[in-house]
């Protein structure tokens, strides 16, 4: 279909400016992490309006906020960093492998009760993380993992109901034959897991595998609940640290360059992942 | 190389509301060391499921199944060793050809050196049995002509490479019974000819015992030792290729076997003809009167003058010119009749013409009345 000139232009203005309005927040992050930490505290309250370039960058802001990081210069920055990579990748190892094999056992074992415990899983999508706030925590505390990883990185390995779903979906429509062919060939279930269905289900895992790191890297709530200490917070807990406990703003300029700093790794990896998951999802059905 | 023995062997599933469907009904079959056996019916018949109750994919409800004299019944089907070719073949998408070939043979390898090894395939496998594998890899390949081809992926492949790498998969393993579910049956008509005749000729190279299903009866006729029609869960004759054309054991298998199927009226017999519709024919032998039906295959069929004797009347209805033989479609008081005639004789055969059909009384088949009527 070709369209005329005006409806093109029409077209065109409407998806810059949704653009521009998705895209402005990041822009300004990283203008305010730029800017003078005068012209950053301005900004901020909002008493020197809005500006879209900085007019003296301050690149030097970066590697202060880096020594500014947590309590020792330097290191407290390497703490929260190494403690964000070791607990993120434990949660995607863990959400991967335990939800591609609910949704394994979902999709192709046939045992009493399946479909009720199927929708009682999807149930558990419905209730808000809230609820179950204060009961984890004191669950967690008896197990005496406070001030651990424990509690962010365990559940992970117990499955995530959505990607549960998602995999299940996607495992059923891969045709019988082949866990037929695969039983012949002398594998068990666990095997056909492994060896047949995980790397099958590679679009499913690239976008399980891309939203869980995203989540857990910039999740706050949870790592502030449990990790108290200053050697043990990720950064994005790390990050709460350039506000003061009275809100003061005088860092605002150092918490949006750890901010960008922070983000770098999920848009890597985002486009990174991209390529793989269209695929996935142009594909649709696994073809023999 | 081995026997394969069914014993009154039952499949029976749990349907919709609890009610009982028998799929395959008490199934005795007996295969000879090297038989390549042909089940084959129409859909349902219950042939794929006797299959898959071989192969150990599906449950045995009641009977008993031998692989080599043994009851194999509670074995899974990785310790029957048994192949099976599918029908969508069934290649693993994300490994080449090479390694769908050597699969088989790597889990059973590692399959000794316990549940990491064969969770992971790492480890468990020395030096000398992957040079094996590679090697045994390397002669089948080269067997089936694949030996090009064993760095592609299955996407890549042609409808009639995947298939030859699916029988490769199976011949690697070097099994006792080989089964194929209608491998054929996904490939267009004339590569399904030359796959058929491959098949025949590695049967013979091989010696293997082989279980073959399929629909296309024509397939079965060329490709069977021993075929054994299926209907209804019930197997209807079990005998040579040539025996179930000749003399079908009753009324279901003399319409299955063979194309175009054998003509088949109702009606009885008194003295030595078969009477229908006002019309006699001599059957050539006395029986005391009884209702029953009387076949003849088409190419048994003459046109004769109208009004000669022992003929029917009848009018010409289609003319199908195929050559070097003509089918042409009558309708006469038996209700409509199928003539395969040579060219020659039919030449001057136009539609709406009036004719006279005829047949010799020793090509009939007579049946019980009723589906499965047993020959009489």
């Amino acid at each position: 279909m070709k369209r005329s000139p005006l409806a093109n232009a029409i077209l065109w203005f409407v998806l810059v400016m949704g653009t521009a309005a998705f895209v402005f927040p990041l822009w300004w992050m990283a203008v305010v992490s730029l800017e003078t930490p005068d012209r950053a505290e301005a900004a901020v309250t909002g008493s020197a309006g809005i500006a879209l370039f900085p007019p003296s960058p301050q690149p030097g802001n970066y590697l202060d906020a880096i020594r500014e990081t947590g309590s020792t210069p330097w290191w407290g920055f390497a703490d929260a960093l190494a403690n964000s990579i070791v607990v993120t990748v434990l949660v995607v190892i863990g959400t991967v492998l335990s939800s591609s094999l609910v949704g394994y056992a979902f999709a192709r074992l046939r045992f009493r009760g399946s479909s009720p415990l199927f929708l009682v899983m999807l149930g558990t999508m419905m209730l808000p993380g809230q609820v179950t706030m204060i009961p984890l925590f004191l669950l967690f505390r008896q197990f005496g993992w406070i001030d651990s990883i424990l509690p962010l990185v365990v559940p992970a390995f117990f499955g995530n109901a959505f990607f549960i779903f998602m995999y299940r979906q996607f495992i059923a429509q891969i045709p019988e034959s082949l866990v037929e062919a695969a039983r012949v060939d002398g594998l068990g279930h666990l095997a056909i897991w492994w060896k047949i269905m995980l790397p099958l289900c590679r679009p499913v895992t690239a976008i399980c595998a891309v939203f869980t790191f995203i989540g857990t890297w910039n999740d706050f709530l949870a790592p502030l609940i449990y990790l108290h200490s200053d050697e043990s917070a990720t950064l994005a807990v790390a990050l709460n640290g350039f506000k003061n406990q009275y809100g003061g703003l005088e860092d605002v300029h150092l918490l949006m360059a750890l901010s960008v700093l922070t983000m770098i790794p999920c848009i890597i990896l985002f486009i990174a992942a991209q390529k793989t998951f269209v695929e996935g999802l142009a594909r649709g059905a696994v073809k023999g | 190389m081995a026997t394969v023995k069914l014993t009154k062997v039952d499949k029976v599933y749990e349907g919709a509301n609890g009610a009982q469907v028998r799929a395959v009904e008490a199934v005795d079959l007996s295969i000879a060391h090297g038989e390549f056996c042909v089940l084959v019916g129409p859909s349902g018949c219950g042939k794929s499921t006797t299959l898959r109750m071989i192969a150990g994919l599906e449950e045995i409800s009641a009977g008993v199944l031998e692989i080599d004299g043994a009851c194999v019944n509670d074995l899974p089907a990785k310790d029957r060793d048994i192949a099976f070719v599918f029908q969508n073949y069934a290649l693993y998408p994300h490994l080449t050809v090479g390694e769908n070939i050597a699969f088989g043979l790597e889990t059973r390898r590692t399959h000794r050196s316990g549940l990491f090894a064969a969770l992971t395939g790492a480890g468990g496998m020395r030096a000398t049995e992957s040079a094996e594998i590679a090697a045994r890899v390397a002669e089948v390949s080269k067997t089936l002509g694949l030996d090009m081809l064993l760095h592609r992926y299955p996407r890549e492949l042609s409808g009639g490479q995947r298939q030859r790498v699916a029988v490769g998969r199976a011949i690697a393993r070097d099994p006792k019974v080989f089964l194929f579910d209608e491998p054929l049956s996904n490939l267009d008509a004339r590569l399904r000819i030359e796959t058929r005749t491959e098949l025949r000729m590695l049967h013979r190279r091989l010696g293997a015992t082989i279980v073959y299903v399929t629909h296309d009866q024509e397939e079965a006729m060329t490709l069977a030792d021993r075929l054994v029609v299926m209907h209804k869960g019930k197997v209807q004759q079990n005998a040579s290729a040539q025996e179930c054309f000749d003399k079908p054991a009753n009324r279901f298998v003399a319409g299955f076997i063979g194309t175009p199927p054998m003509n088949i009226v109702d009606g009885h017999v008194e003295g030595g003809e078969f009477l229908a519709n006002g019309v006699r024919m001599p059957v050539g032998r006395l029986l005391a009167p009884r209702a029953c039906a009387l076949g003849v295959r088409p190419d048994r069929m003459r046109l004769v003058r109208p009004n000669s004797d022992h003929s029917i009347a009848a009018t010409v209805a289609a003319v199908e010119r195929l050559g070097d033989r003509t089918d042409i479609a009558l309708d006469t008081a038996w209700g409509r009749l199928l003539a395969r005639v040579n060219a020659d004789d039919a030449a001057h055969v136009r539609e709406a013409d009036a004719v006279g059909v005829a047949f010799d009384s020793a090509h009939v088949h007579l049946f019980a009345p009723g589906e499965c009527g047993a020959r009489i």
